[in-house]
């Protein structure tokens, strides 16, 4: 892992617990807590989108279950931080399930499944009224005594510091390059031994787990949620994008994905107001057609260093695996 | 229950969804020919349910007559989009083309609430408050009726183009072998965009006549866009005959849902069945990856 | 006991029978190749040992044990390493890593594995290259990186699918030389090839020829060579009598 990164990252964190002694508006504290928020949403999502190359549109389910997780529980009278930790659990066995089925797909059918199973999620809350409120929604606890929103600032920080944790250690271990084995190719990764729906649902497990505090974490600031709100496929595609746009399978490139994306969000929604999702959706397009590896991505390879072009696959169409080829093969 | 009751329920289905059929065609046919996960899909059905009112508003052009002024909007629209936006990324993986044309929705739906407010429209025309009594028991609604066997009239016609056509044949051949194809002589880049522009202005036309039975708004193609997913995976990716059974059927189904659950269950219930087919036959109830 | 032994297997892919009862046996530390024309089933055969697919009927031993149904993952475990036809490197890491995927089998520790994977280039003679990206590298290299990555698991058999053909004449018979050192390491091994006839005389203890997917002769190079059914299969009837 290029040094670089690791440096700049380092530098954003240092300077990012110092910001709020400096930054006196609450509401400036808000923007930056969603930007890392994000931030660390996309390095989860990073963990099985860009380097397992799991390319997942719903990971807005485990964002809802945690958010809800931690609403319902609370509501039966659990302390808050014990309602977090089982909805982190839930969350655990939803991507256990979802990852079962999900990952025997391929391509696009992969994604569709995802989404699918969000939307699934979606819809049973929406349609449980008298277990989740339904639309009309449900509160959420404070997980902090002080309800400022400094203490959020500072829990998304140390989130997206852990995940910054992870993603860095993973790239050290074998773990890691089983991970992008899997990327690359998935049969050659079979045939060198690995247990690739293992190390798939691994990936997704960490992946969902960090999602769903992340879920908590904005469920708690805002007090009170709407199904609609915290399991929409918006969430999902943010997240993806957050992680594309600074470069999936860079470590560093979901905190500057998100730096950009969510201040610009911000911006565009009080300049533009109206046109706000317009210029949103034209930022996407123009970042898949001009900005695939995303933004590290692109500096990483321009620096040339060693080489490594960790979003090729996204910029690939993959080869036919062993098994199509042994159909083709056999039918020359 | 009631057999009336039910009756009702499935005939309401099929009526349904014979444009559901129609929509999931449009996208089974880009997805079988191109490989492209078109997310713009309910952008375009919007688009041509707006494109069908305007014409109905300034011109009093009435919907049966104005889908047709939508189809061609939409085919055009579709192949630009095509040869813009699409072609440009043609290697890359899936998932890029399902951001892009998910960026696409955001930019065609903002941009027509732009133009248009989001306000809620309607269209009246006479033909609204008839209906087709078959017994004292059933009661089919006449604009129903008429956008159904104009679906179903659409369909075959599309089917029979891809089919017995030169060009649907050299669809085919791209969708069989995307690599061989152009050694016969077929313009891969021209088929591809005609192809898209098909599969947009299908949907086009659905929105078209949706018109007169639905409520007109900027978000209004969302919906269809999850469902035609659906029923193109039941339909076995690429199979447009698969895609309009699977269209058929979900409509059934839906108004089943609706009758016995609720009808906030129907599209939990295609969602679930959805994953189901997904993980017991990924390849579809109908069969495998050829248009 | 056999190293591996294939039984009665048969593989159906729609109307195409690829591969018609075949039965054959590997004993250890042997060099064997599978020759065939094209089509004849060699791919396909190799996919069944593998577990890439699984045999309509039949069964196949490794070992003495039965891994007729095994995920390719569990057979790779099990010591069955293999190439493919394609070479499938990993583009976006580097020689070494890509060797190093194949270490991890046996360590999880990044400085073992990178350890052992560079003994296994030095062998090949790629230590120069070790730490080039895959991407942009000329075919034998990744030939040799698909050799590399597979003995870097430690198999006790090692399948190399076609793993000349495409390569110029010098450089087939140098990677016959070293394959033909394998078996020092109680590594046996099975090639697939077509033509390159060269190689598998020199390299072979034992030749297995398959013709649309039917076994119809094995046994030492120089014997099967001149059996009147390789010929026939190979060149067609005409030249049935010519004996070499």
């Amino acid at each position: 892992m290029k040094r670089w990164q690791l440096i700049l990252a380092g530098i954003i964190f240092v300077v990012a617990v110092f910001l709020p002694l400096v930054i006196r508006t609450d509401y400036t504290l808000q923007v930056l807590f969603r930007v890392f928020l994000f931030a660390a949403l996309g390095l989860a999502w990073n963990l099985v989108g860009g380097y397992t190359g799991q390319l997942s549109l719903g990971h807005a389910a485990y964002f809802g279950v945690g958010a809800y997780g931690l609403a319902l529980f609370a509501k039966l009278g659990v302390n808050p931080w014990v309602a977090l930790a089982i909805a982190v659990i839930l969350a655990l066995v939803s991507a256990a399930v979802i990852g079962s089925v999900s990952f025997r797909l391929r391509g696009p059918y992969f994604a569709l499944c995802t989404i699918a199973f969000a939307e699934v999620v979606r819809l049973i809350v929406k349609n449980l009224p008298n277990v989740t409120g339904g639309d009309v929604g449900v509160q959420v606890p404070l997980l902090f005594p002080t309800s400022t929103i400094r203490s959020f600032y500072y829990a998304a920080l140390g989130l997206t510091m852990i995940a910054f944790g992870i993603i860095i250690w993973t790239e050290r271990s074998r773990f890691g390059y089983y991970l992008m084995a899997i990327r690359e190719d998935e049969e050659t990764a079979l045939s060198v031994g690995i247990n690739t729906p293992r190390y798939k649902l691994l990936a997704l497990l960490i992946s969902a787990a960090i999602t769903a505090v992340g879920g908590a974490l904005y469920a708690s600031l805002f007090l009170y949620i709407v199904p609609d709100q915290v399991i929409a496929m918006e969430i999902s595609t943010e997240i993806a994008i957050v992680a594309m746009l600074g470069g999936a399978g860079t470590a560093l490139g979901p905190i500057v994905g998100s730096g950009i994306l969510e201040t610009a969000a911000e911006l565009f929604k009080n300049i533009f107001q109206e046109a706000h999702l317009l210029i949103y959706g034209a930022l996407v397009i123009l970042v898949v057609l001009f900005l695939p590896e995303g933004i590290v991505g692109t500096l990483s390879r321009k620096l040339h260093f060693f080489g490594k072009a960790p979003t090729a696959p996204l910029t690939a169409s993959p080869l036919p695996g062993a098994k199509e080829e042994a159909e083709r093969v056999s039918a020359e | 229950m009631n057999f009336y009751a039910l009756l009702q329920a499935v005939l309401n289905g099929i009526l349904t969804g014979a444009l559901y059929g129609l929509i999931a065609m449009g996208m089974a046919l880009i997805f079988g020919v191109m490989r492209i996960v078109n997310f713009t899909h309910g952008a375009f059905l919007m688009l041509g349910m707006y494109v069908t009112y305007v014409l109905f508003q300034a011109a009093g052009m009435n919907p049966y007559v104005g889908f047709i002024g939508a189809g061609l909007f939409l085919f055009l629209f579709g192949w630009l989009t095509y040869a813009g936006l699409l072609r440009p990324i043609r290697g890359q993986a899936d998932f890029m083309v399902i951001l892009l044309t998910m960026g696409l929705s955001l930019v065609l739906i903002d941009a027509v609430q732009l133009i248009f407010g989001a306000d809620y429209h309607q269209i009246n025309i006479a033909l609204l408050s008839k209906n087709v009594r078959l017994g004292p028991q059933i009661s089919l609604n006449a604009p129903w009726l008429v956008s159904f066997a104009l679906a179903l009239l659409l369909a075959f016609a599309l089917y029979f183009f891809v089919m017995h056509t030169m060009f649907g044949r050299a669809a085919r051949a791209i969708a069989q072998n995307r690599y061989s194809a152009p050694l016969m002589g077929i313009n891969v880049n021209r088929v591809q965009g005609v192809t898209f522009g098909i599969g947009a202005a299908a949907a086009g036309i659905a929105g078209g006549l949706l018109l007169p039975v639905f409520y007109l708004f900027p978000e209004v193609g969302n919906q269809f866009r999850l469902k035609s997913f659906v029923m193109v995976v039941l339909g076995g990716m690429g199979s447009i005959q698969g895609a309009a059974l699977a269209g058929l059927v979900l409509g059934v189904v839906e108004s089943l849902t609706s009758l016995y659950w609720g009808n906030e269950w129907a599209l939990a219930v295609d969602f679930a069945i959805f994953i189901l087919v997904l993980s017991l036959k990924p390849n579809g109830i109908f069969g495998s990856q050829r248009v | 006991m056999p190293l591996l032994e294939i039984r009665n297997v048969s593989k159906r892919f729609g109307g195409l029978l690829a591969v018609n009862n075949v039965s054959f046996s590997i004993a250890e530390a042997e060099t064997t190749f599978i020759v065939g024309p094209n089509g004849a089933g060699k791919t396909t055969l190799f996919n069944l040992i593998t577990g890439v697919i699984h045999p309509d009927s039949g069964s196949i031993y490794f070992q003495g044990q039965e891994i007729t149904h095994l995920s390719p993952d569990r057979a790779a475990r099990r010591g069955i390493g293999r190439t493919f036809q394609i070479v499938k490197p990993l583009r976006n890491l580097t020689v070494l890593e890509n060797v190093m995927l194949g270490a991890f089998q046996h360590t999880s520790s990044l400085a073992k594995a990178s350890e052992e994977s560079k003994k296994v280039l030095q062998f090949l003679g790629m230590s120069h290259v070790m730490h080039l990206p895959c991407l942009g590298m000329p075919l034998p290299m990744l030939k040799r990186l698909e050799i590399a990555r597979a003995l870097a698991t430690r198999p006790k058999l090692i399948l190399l699918d076609e793993v000349v053909a495409g390569l110029p004449t010098a450089e087939a018979l140098r990677l016959a030389a070293l394959l033909k050192r394998l078996p020092e390491w109680g590594i046996s091994s099975i090639g697939g090839v077509e033509h390159v006839m060269q190689v598998v005389m020199r390299t072979a203890d034992r030749v297995v020829v398959l013709d649309h997917g039917t076994l119809i002769a094995e046994g030492k190079p120089q014997e099967v060579v001149r059996l009147p059914q390789v010929i026939e299969a190979y060149l067609g009837p005409k030249y049935k009598e010519l004996g070499l």
